[in-house]
């Protein structure tokens, strides 16, 4: 098990002009971990997931998706792979219903064009069935279900957050690149996210999530890598990096075991 | 989720009602009304060709195009051609040539050009819709500033379109299929990943929908659209020269997509329908009511001080144009109306009724 | 995310030396191939080109300030030179009195439509913009063509029409006053933005509206400023040219145009930029046009869109402009 790891980060540089952002990251992870990465702010922990999911390329390093290269691909290439991301900030679809963005996550696994969805062909109109049942049962599975026909953007925050990570699950995922989950989200709610997120790994999956949350991040994660000015500075079990003179360093002015 | 068999419906009952405009236009007496209902309707259409398609690249994929009557008159000016050249070219096979034709050049333009955003695709737009005007005006090929004419009337397996009414029927049944088309797109996967792309690049490329593909892939079907209806209209007219195909045109397709409606494909419709009679509506008004003073009588004046007022009025108090505005309004009303119902009914409680 | 400014100011450096020597190349193989005609044709593209640096230079102070493109810039250029008409060739009053006169007419036309309509329609999207921007253009030139009529109107020239020769080529007076009221208004502007508290303000407002309405700068002030300020520009453009153009209700669309590719070539939102991208251009247009067998002539107004959209695809920023970082 050890030696399959799901993503493998090789010495990931990444350049803006004269400022690193990334310098020699390297990490795995391995299926079923949970895996956190905390920093500072500006330690670039986005610019880490921009680049394992194509918005950007690396100026060195390579980055391995099942031993697949994943470098140069695009980004909506990433995802169909299995690779899915959510953002800091939310990004629901605008002016689409609940059932709409959580259907939209089902693109992968479909392909009617412009000219089948034209004509309304049979491979269409069974496409657009398929598409309909699987993202009705993934709402189903969180609860959403009874929501599917308001608009996205007009449920509560934090229900907002669930449906991005429903519209998430709805790709088929094998590993998840979660940024900053437990944004905004008041302390039940938090905790309603560990709870979650440790049924993912029950279904297979595989998380990466970027946090600030110190209490989250200390109750799911299997390993913490903590980044600061771009560079990995500490990794290992969390009750280890909560001690690391290093990382207390970094976040000096930061309360490190409360809720940040 | 509301399945396509309601915008089918509305789609039948407008269609329905277009058909039957010629009747109950003759009902009206021609010299009353100042203008011919079935000659604009026909113009209305051809335009709709084109409207159509921007509605759905700018209402729905969001991108903004300002020279789409550069596609238009590649249509023209291909089924023209072909058509004034060779005697025997079938026009039918003209105005698909016309089509085809229109849409490799949205390819071309369409790959370079779409990764540009916002006002800076706009520009970009605009300044092709420009360098073909200024083809269509220099070049040889085209007729130069005089344009060409004698082109032949629309005919298919030996009957020809030659009449208003004939064309009337021919332009509004391709712009049912073309909405159906449309309507089929908008309420499928692919018009769930052009509002996504819309909404968020971003977001859509997490997601798996390669917006490339699909924002060059809607610029070409408008393009193709645009094009039908330039061929449709050279054989309408019979004649083409660039003054059609200038910047203006360009901007009348835009504002019919904006006043119409966006996000909504009725819109389409509304605004191509709307901006192609009110012009002429506004010419005949001083012979409907007579007594007008000197400078309001004369039309030509004023028709586009009006026009121009009524684009900045409208963005600024209805931006979402008429059918969403409409809709919005009707909901308003009915929210009204119900609040003043339960008023009545809690003032007849505490009465004590 | 570029931070390493220096690397920034060196590059940009390059691309401006480097687009004077090609314009200096430009200039040198067309006289020493063309002689004097060559030397006419430069002549006569700075001069064009001039009148695109001023139409330019409004573009940019309004897209600076607020993210704008105002298709209506040409048109105040046009009522600039038809109000100049009514007042001086008409009504007879003195030059400086009928160009003050037209520039504050122009500036209160501008800030009126500002007050309406674009500080109604704060952050509306970009295709709302685009439209009400475009039906304020089609307004004005609606009303000029319901008011002065379509014919072009002749203005007497400022300081008379005897040519002047210069190495070969003539000028009349009017260019020089051309060439004069551009290097003028360039300075005035440079000066404005960055020695003013004001100009600097606005430039804070452009770059950080919530910080620099936190330090009390008033966005819609700004954008109120901005408007009168490209009204004013415009009109008095308009003025300055009117003798060599002969105004009309349509000359604003094709100076709109030109006015913006120059814009866009030296970089939006750039004085500087405009500046410069005016004058490559006009020299470019007429040199290209002098070039060209007699029949293609016409083909000189598809030189400024394409040169729009080649800079548009392969450097948005323009020749002197800081590229627009992408945000995820």
């Amino acid at each position: 098990m050890k030696d399959n790891p799901v993503l493998e980060i090789n010495e990931v540089t990444k350049l803006f002009g004269g400022l690193a952002a990334l310098k020699d990251v390297s990490l795995s992870v391995y299926p079923g971990e949970i895996k956190a990465i905390i920093g500072p702010n500006g330690a670039g922990k986005t610019t880490l997931f921009d680049v394992l999911t194509g918005i950007y390329r690396p100026s060195s390093g390579s980055v391995f998706f099942r031993k697949k290269d994943i470098i140069g691909l695009r980004p909506d290439q990433i995802t169909c792979m299995g690779i899915i991301r959510t953002f800091q900030t939310i990004r629901l679809f605008e002016g689409m219903t609940v059932l709409e963005n959580t259907m939209v996550g089902c693109q992968c696994r479909t392909g009617s064009g412009f000219f089948a969805n034209g004509i309304r062909s049979r491979k269409a109109r069974n496409e657009e069935k398929q598409i309909q049942q699987e993202a009705l049962e993934v709402l189903k599975s969180v609860g959403l279900e009874t929501r599917a026909y308001e608009t996205g953007t007009s449920l509560p925050y934090g229900q907002q957050r669930m449906l991005e990570l429903t519209r998430a699950l709805a790709s088929r995922p094998e590993i998840l690149l979660l940024d900053e989950p437990a944004a905004g989200l008041n302390p039940y709610e938090t905790n309603e996210l560990s709870q979650f997120l440790f049924g993912l790994r029950e279904r297979g999956l595989t998380l990466l999530v970027v946090e600030h949350d110190m209490g989250l991040v200390m109750d799911i994660s299997d390993e913490i890598v903590v980044l600061d000015y771009g560079e990995v500075i500490a990794r290992g079990e969390p009750e280890t990096v909560q001690n690391d003179p290093r990382v207390i360093e970094a976040y000096l002015g930061v309360e490190v075991e409360d809720n940040a | 989720m509301p399945g396509p068999t309601v915008s089918y419906r509305n789609l039948l009952v407008v269609a329905a009602f277009i058909f039957l405009l010629p009747i109950w236009a003759r009902l009206v007496p021609g010299s009353a009304l100042h203008f011919d209902i079935v000659n604009l309707m026909v113009l209305a259409g051809i335009y709709a060709f084109a409207v159509i398609g921007l509605n759905l690249l700018v209402g729905y994929a969001g991108q903004v195009s300002l020279g789409h009557a550069a596609f238009f008159g590649i249509g023209a000016y291909t089924t023209a051609i072909l058509c004034t050249r060779f005697a025997w070219f079938p026009t039918w096979l003209g105005v698909l040539f016309g089509a085809l034709l229109a849409g490799v050049a949205g390819l071309l333009i369409g790959i370079p050009v779409l990764r540009l955003k916002g006002n800076y695709l706009a520009i970009a737009t605009l300044a092709f819709g420009e360098i073909s005007y200024i083809f269509f005006r220099q070049s040889g090929i085209t007729g130069g500033t005089v344009g060409i004419t004698r082109i032949p009337p629309f005919s298919m397996f030996g009957f020809s379109f030659d009449s208003d009414l004939r064309f009337f029927f021919l332009v509004w049944i391709c712009v049912m299929v073309l909405m159906l088309l449309t309507i089929n797109i908008i309420q499928s996967r692919v018009g769930r990943a052009l509002r996504a792309l819309h909404s968020s690049e971003v977001a859509a490329d997490a997601m798996g929908v390669n917006t490339g593909r699909y924002k060059t892939k809607a610029f070409v079907l408008s393009a193709v659209f645009a094009g039908l209806g330039g061929a449709l209209f050279a054989h309408f007219q019979r004649y083409i020269n660039p003054e059609s195909f200038m910047l203006t045109i360009s901007i009348l397709f835009l504002t019919m997509v904006v006043i119409g409606g966006m996000g909504n494909i009725w819109g389409a419709l509304v605004g191509a329908i709307s901006l192609t009679f009110l012009p002429e509506v506004i010419r005949a008004l001083p012979q409907w009511i007579p007594g007008l003073p000197e400078g309001l009588a004369n039309f030509n004046n004023y028709v586009l001080v009006l026009y121009g007022l009524l684009l900045m009025v409208f963005m600024i108090f209805m931006p979402q144009g008429m059918t969403v505005g409409l809709a919005r309004g009707v909901s308003y009303g009915e929210m009204q109306a119900k609040r003043l119902k339960d008023r009545i009914r809690a003032r007849k409680f505490s009465r004590g009724e | 995310m570029n931070l390493n400014l220096k690397e920034n100011t060196t590059e940009r450096n390059r691309v401006l030396w480097g687009t004077v020597a090609f314009v200096a190349l430009l200039i040198a193989l067309t006289v020493s191939i063309k002689g004097s005609t060559g030397l006419q044709w430069i002549l006569s593209g700075l001069t064009v080109g001039s009148i695109y640096s001023l139409v330019a230079i409004g573009f940019s102070i309004i897209y600076a300030s607020t993210r704008v493109i105002n298709f209506a810039q040409g048109e105040f250029s046009m009522l600039g030179g038809l109000l100049l008409y009514s007042l001086c060739t008409k009504a007879g009053l003195p030059v400086p009195v009928g160009f003050l006169l037209a520039v504050i007419i122009v500036t209160l036309i501008g800030a009126g439509f500002e007050r309406t309509a674009i500080h109604h329609l704060r952050g509306q999207s970009v295709i709302t913009m685009i439209i009400v921007t475009i039906g304020f253009s089609i307004f004005l030139r609606a009303i000029a063509l319901w008011s002065w009529g379509s014919n072009p109107l002749p203005i007497a020239s400022f300081s008379g029409d005897k040519s002047v020769r210069f190495l070969g080529a003539s000028l009349v007076p009017q260019n020089l006053w051309v060439f004069g009221f551009t290097a003028v208004m360039v300075i005035l502007v440079f000066l404005f933005f960055n020695r003013t508290l004001v100009g600097k303000g606005m430039r804070a407002a452009a770059a950080n509206p919530d910080a620099a309405s936190m330090v009390g700068v008033s966005t819609s002030m700004s954008s109120l400023i901005a408007w009168a300020l490209a009204a004013a520009i415009g009109a008095a453009a308009g003025i300055i040219i009117a003798p060599i153009t002969m105004p009309s209700y349509g000359i604003g669309t094709m100076l709109g145009l030109k006015g913006f590719t120059a814009a866009v070539l030296g970089g939006l939102g750039n004085a500087p930029g405009a500046v410069v991208g005016g004058l490559v251009l006009g020299v470019l247009e007429k040199v290209a046009g002098g070039a060209l067998p007699q029949g293609y002539s016409g083909y000189t107004d598809a030189l400024a869109f394409l040169i729009l959209i080649l800079v548009l695809l392969l450097r948005p920023q323009g020749l002197l402009g800081k590229p627009e970082g992408i945000k995820v």
